[in-house]
């Protein structure tokens, strides 16, 4: 995602290893995907279905289709 | 000791093998308290031991502040994965290679399922091409503000 856009940054956390950050972040069960600090996306899911949550999520406006 | 075994190793360099423009993997560790940094900094060597294409660079989170502060680095040990494109027009014949830095960072070791990512990412990173669907190509160009994505994950 963070290729398609120059305002997307993507980072992959090892959450058993920075568990201060996993706490912070309340991290129960990965993969645990965390947008702008504060949309959680839980699990794994269809590429479109989660970029939709994510941009829900952050109140971007999506195209419908 | 060798972290990969002799069969992986010999399928990550097929794989590695498609790569045309470069890729560096930018990596940030220090030498005090840092449990993983010295792991992590065994599996890079190894990765980028077996191809030309890609390259190394390491500073020390501690010290290199410009870095540190360039690439947005929050902690260690953390990875960043960027493309060498060579310059777009040839006028002296002197220009150097350019970093484009899409803002992918691992941080962490990047073990089981998130060796495999860094592998994909690597390969995308040099095509400078997601692999996404169109849809989600064209939805993503549109967002007009920053995302920050941060993926958790456990090594598996």
């Amino acid at each position: 995602m963070a290729i398609e856009n120059e305002l997307i940054t993507a980072d992959a956390v090892e959450a058993s290893e920075y568990p201060e950050l996993a706490d912070a972040y309340q991290v129960y069960g990965v993969p645990l995907t965390v947008a702008n600090d504060k949309t959680r996306v839980e699990g794994g899911m269809p590429e479109q279905l989660f970029i939709q949550q994510i941009l829900q999520g952050i109140g971007a406006s999506v195209a419908e289709n | 000791m060798a972290l990969l075994r002799e069969a992986d190793r010999e399928n990550l360099r097929k794989e590695l093998a498609q790569l045309q423009t470069p890729v560096r993997l930018v990596f940030f560790t220090q030498a005090l308290d840092c449990e993983y940094c010295g792991l992590t900094k065994q599996v890079l060597e190894e990765i980028v031991g077996l191809s030309d294409k890609v390259q190394l660079k390491e500073y020390n989170f501690a010290i290199d502040k410009d870095a540190v502060a360039q690439y947005k680095i929050a902690r260690v040990p953390a990875i960043a994965v960027t493309r060498v494109e060579a310059p777009k027009l040839l006028v002296t014949g002197n220009e150097q290679p350019r970093e484009r830095d899409f803002g992918i960072r691992y941080y962490g070791v990047p073990a089981g399922f998130e060796f495999a990512a860094l592998i994909g990412d690597i390969l995308d990173v040099s095509a400078g091409e997601s692999g996404l669907a169109e849809q989600s190509k064209t939805a993503l160009k549109q967002l007009r503000d920053p995302l920050h994505l941060q993926v958790f994950t456990t090594p598996t």
